[in-house]
């Protein structure tokens, strides 16, 4: 798998694809000049900038080392939360992604056909001309309605935002729906919040569910559980998988996947019945608790023993351990529960389970949003009044989930029937639902029904392979981003270095199509940095100051004591929701039985490793070569039955698909699942590193909806295996 | 950070959750080519049996010895231990003779096969980054570690915490700082969960191998010499057997032969 080009090599190849522009390029001179004003680069250009890293969305702050000019090293910014000084692999590999020799450099338009990747290049004027006339024509054609828009969360998401409402478009894609609806749906229920801040240092109990934080890295939560179990917490591992965070837990549970729920229902049945929950909590600061205690008492450890393969004393031990911790006490959430049809209720039963030992403002705190007072913002006209429905639901078919955040594969669907209207264009930014979107084949389907697609992004990811104008971005750290609020500060992400070839801020991009769509009211800034400044203006501070310290304080909550409320309909920790029973859902959480594999079918598991980043990272030369490569796992008891052995080439198939890989025979996996590492199996041979490596988990996967939450049912999908 | 008298690290296995921050650190701070690296995941990885299971996994890269075998080896002076506690190597000397490979107990210095006599720098190893230390800021790997299963210090205060680690949690480590005394003492100490060769780690005495090695290496030129004088005087000894031998069996020719010589 390792090339053998050193990285001085590939860095000289990246200059030679850049074409002449992008060698021995040096800082924009404004950005050296302030810089080496604050002395943050000495007088050949080289020093430490703060900015933000772009690996993941948990954005930790770095220390990008310049030396005359070029990255070549990204340090953890110890003033940064997110960070504390340190950098997951992904973090530190950040500079490949700047200079990967795939980067596309210039605006590019399709010659062939879809999917063939023949693309002739065009300068900005005419790349945006053309997306912009096909806006406008779709828009004057079918209505603005016709118009998708999709992206991940990011910095830009606003102005991303602005511009799809600026359009007029109700149509918007985000990834969440496929992360985690059912744990944001669920908090939002139950705390009125999307998900409340978590704190590790006083805990002495920890419940992980789906949440595989050693491999699923988000730097500071990952060091603060790392530190926890230090101290001895005791953390029970629920997972039919042996993670790397299994690996490290007290107590590992290979749970029968889609039965999560049932194991949290006999928790809180223990605990109910036994009366050991924090009474004074519960009386004063959460509703609905009778509800809970009348329906739950169906719910024992034995039940729960049958369903979830867990014995029925292992439950009665932990729900007793665990309410004898509290208020030291936590059932972290995860993210990665929103596995099956029923893990809305799951995420209920977990928030319910938290509330019950009354740890908050000892593990769990309010949520500190990220849009916060305090900063300004350019002025911002009115939105024209939209009309037409959603393609993807909500609310008409999801009244629970915010809008903010919709149901995506609904949407893809919807492009796909026609119904209720036709879709005709879709407008992406970083983002690859190719890749991303369950049942890859309806995907791909669907962008067949649009007239026309454009993708922004660094790379030819497999959308933009697809798509009719791929537009270049500017790496993380060859860009400004409005800033990013942390607590008490608000931080900033800036260029470290002059774009590759011809990248642009996505600050600008919307900006300038804005203006081609006669939309330029709504974008008024001149520029990224005034952008900033206009971010700044209330607090006083000049944007040199914040380039040069990397963030800014905002001033000061006010920190006197009060009661605490939660957004919800009684103002209280909702144990019975109202608003779910008036949606005709079970108002307190109720066991829902999951779909089982037939005979001669495994459940298929996804998650994360350390290295990859859902389906962005798979090209980074340096997490490729220090990364294990892309196989299915499978129980070696099961292997041996079934007369395969490792390595040994296998044909998956599921409802939505078949892909070939190689079998990883190991014993980390419960005998009734095998596990494919997600992100591999990319369609772009724009991606040289990573095409042809791997399989694509979305080839398999299966469409199923939470109804509640919106979420995708993403291990509810049943696969066989046969070798080849 | 300050400076230290003896530079060291604790890598603590039970902390180490093999996400490999660390190599990309190093690849990247030391700019190693991409078929290259200086550290490796060492270790059995999974042990047992489904479902009673656990993992082992270790950073593994130079130790730093406190009496390096490597630099013992070299013929050549290619190796230096500076007083603060690096083991150094300088590409410019080596001749590429590899015995410094054969020397280390540890299997870490590495020999880059792909390149030739001209190319030069045939070995590579971690350098514990004396470029970040001597400024005060800790090699990469350390800097980077999510979850501070490598930490950086006086080697004395680190040999002080893991014997205290050990204290606090008897029943989650291995009674033993592995390094402490291995070898000789190495800079980098290692707590584990699991016997030390099942994080593949060699067992060795306290006496380093070089002194072993190089107890031998007195003896080698008395040994030649010596061994020079036997056979020296084996050869005498038999020429002059061989020339009584033929004295012996002809002695008619003999007296004629001074005459002929004369011819």
């Amino acid at each position: 798998m390792p090339s053998s080009i050193s990285r001085r090599d590939f860095l000289k190849i990246s200059g030679v694809a850049a074409g002449a522009l992008a060698l021995g390029k040096f800082l924009p001179p404004r950005a050296a000049e302030a810089a080496r004003l604050y002395g943050l680069l000495d007088a050949a250009s080289s020093g430490y900038i703060p900015s933000m890293c772009e690996m993941c969305v948990w954005r930790c702050g770095l220390l990008a080392k310049v030396e005359t000019g070029r990255v070549v090293k990204l340090e953890g910014n110890p003033d940064h939360p997110h960070s504390n000084g340190k950098l997951c692999p992904r973090g530190q590999s950040g500079l490949m992604n700047t200079y990967d020799p795939d980067r596309v450099l210039t605006p590019l338009v399709r010659v062939g056909k879809r999917g063939e990747g023949k693309f002739r290049k065009a300068s900005w004027d005419e790349a945006l001309g053309i997306v912009a006339d096909n806006m406008l024509s779709i828009k004057n054609k079918y209505g603005p309605e016709a118009m998708i828009f999709s992206t991940t969360h990011c910095l830009s998401q606003f102005q991303f935002e602005n511009l799809l409402n600026a359009y007029g478009s109700p149509n918007y894609g985000t990834q969440r729906s496929l992360c985690f609806n059912a744990m944001i749906v669920s908090n939002l229920m139950t705390y009125g919040m999307e998900e409340p801040n978590r704190d590790y240092s006083q805990l002495k109990y920890i419940i992980l569910t789906g949440r595989n934080l050693m491999e699923a890295i988000s730097t500071s939560e990952t060091s603060a559980l790392s530190k926890a179990i230090d101290r001895g917490v005791k953390v029970v591992a629920l997972d039919p998988r042996f993670t790397k965070t299994a690996a490290k837990a007290t107590e590992w549970l290979a749970i029968r996947p889609g039965t999560d729920l049932a194991f949290h229902l006999a928790l809180l049945n223990v605990i109910v019945s036994e009366h050991l929950y924090n009474a004074p909590f519960v009386s004063s600061y959460t509703d609905g608790f009778d509800k809970l205690a009348g329906s739950i008492s169906q719910y024992t450890p034995e039940w729960a023993a049958g369903i979830t393969e867990i014995p029925a004393d292992t439950i009665r031990r932990i729900a007793r351990e665990f309410a004898a911790a509290a208020p030291y006490a936590m059932a972290h959430n995860g993210w990665r529960t929103s596995n099956f049809v029923n893990s809305f209720q799951t995420e209920r039963a977990i928030a319910i389970l938290n509330a019950l030992v009354g740890n908050w403002n000892v593990a769990m705190f309010p949520a500190s949003g990220e849009e916060s007072s305090g900063l300004g913002a350019p002025p911002q006209p009115s939105y024209p009044r939209i009309s037409a429905q959603r393609l993807d639901g909500v609310p008409w078919k999801y009244p629970f989930v915010p809008l903010k955040i919709g149901v995506f594969q609904e949407l893809r669907d919807a492009a796909l029937s026609g119904m209720p209207y036709q879709a005709h264009g879709w407008f992406i930014s970083r983002q690859n639902p190719a890749m991303s979107l369950p049942d890859r084949g309806r995907t791909l389907q669907a962008f067949g029904k649009m007239d026309f697609i454009v993708t922004i992004d660094i790379l030819m990811n497999d959308t933009a392979w697809f798509s009719d104008v791929v537009l270049p971005e500017a790496s993380y750290l060859e860009r400004y981003d409005p800033l990013n609020i942390v607590g008490d500060k608000a931080f900033i992400r800036q260029p470290v270095i002059e774009p590759q070839g011809e990248g642009k801020s996505s600050l600008w991009i919307y900006k300038e199509l804005g203006k081609l769509l006669g939309l330029g009211d709504y974008f008024q800034y001149a520029d990224d940095e005034d952008y900033l400044k206009q971010q700044l203006a209330p607090l006083g501070v000049s944007l040199d100051d914040v380039r040069q310290k990397g963030y800014v304080d905002l001033p000061a909550e006010s920190t006197e004591f009060s009661e605490p409320t939660w957004s919800t309909p009684s103002g209280k920790i909702e144990i019975f929701s109202s608003t779910l029973a008036q949606g005709n859902f079970a108002g307190v959480p109720q066991w829902e039985e999951p779909p089982v594999p037939a005979a001669g079918q495994f459940y298929l598991l996804t998650g994360k490793v350390a290295q990859f980043t859902q389906f962005g990272t798979q090209n980074n030369q340096l997490l490729h070569k220090y990364s294990d490569d892309p196989r299915l796992w499978i129980n070696a008891a099961t292997a041996k039955s079934l007369g395969l052995a490792d390595n040994d080439p296998v044909e998956v198939t599921s409802d939505a698909g078949k892909v070939h890989i190689r079998l990883q025979v190991t014993q980390a996996i419960r005998p009734d699942c095998v596990y494919l590492t997600p992100g591999f199996g990319h369609l772009s041979r724009g991606l040289t590193t990573a095409y042809g490596l791997g399989a694509c988990d979305s080839d398999l996967h299966v469409t199923y909806t939470d109804p509640i939450s919106g979420g995708q049912a993403l291990s509810q999908t049943f696969v066989t295996v046969k070798k080849i | 950070m300050t400076k230290f008298t003896q530079n060291a690290f604790i890598f603590d296995a039970t902390r180490c959750i093999d996400c490999r921050a660390c190599m990309v650190a190093c690849s990247v701070e030391n700019n190693i080519a991409m078929d290259k690296t200086r550290i490796w995941v060492a270790g059995i990885g999974l042990k047992g049996e489904y479902p009673r299971l656990e993992r082992a996994s270790m950073v593994y890269h130079c130790m730093h010895c406190a009496a390096p075998d490597c630099l013992s080896a070299c013929p050549v002076g290619a190796y230096n231990k500076r007083d603060d506690g690096l083991v150094l190597y300088n590409a410019k000397k080596c001749i590429g003779c590899r015995y410094c490979m054969n020397a280390c107990p540890f299997g870490v210095p590495h020999f880059d096969f792909d390149k030739g006599l001209i190319e030069g720098a045939f070995i590579d190893k971690c350098t514990m980054c004396p470029q970040r230390i001597d400024i005060g800021l800790e090699p990469a790997c350390v800097a980077t570690c999510p979850t501070d299963a490598l930490v950086f210090g006086e080697r004395a205060d680190l040999v002080k915490e893991a014997h205290a680690r050990i204290q606090a949690h008897p029943d989650r480590y291995v009674d033993h700082v592995y390094g402490e005394t291995e070898n000789g003492g190495t800079s980098y100490l290692i707590l584990s969960h699991v016997p030390f060769t099942e994080l593949g780690l060699p067992a060795l005495g306290s006496l380093p191998v070089k002194d072993v090695s190089e107890k031998v290496m007195e003896f080698t030129i008395p040994f030649a010499l010596g061994w020079g004088a036997v056979l020296t005087a084996t050869a005498v000894g038999v020429h002059l057997v061989n020339q009584k031998k033929e004295a012996n069996a002809k002695p008619p020719v003999e007296a004629e032969e001074p005459a002929e010589v004369k011819k």
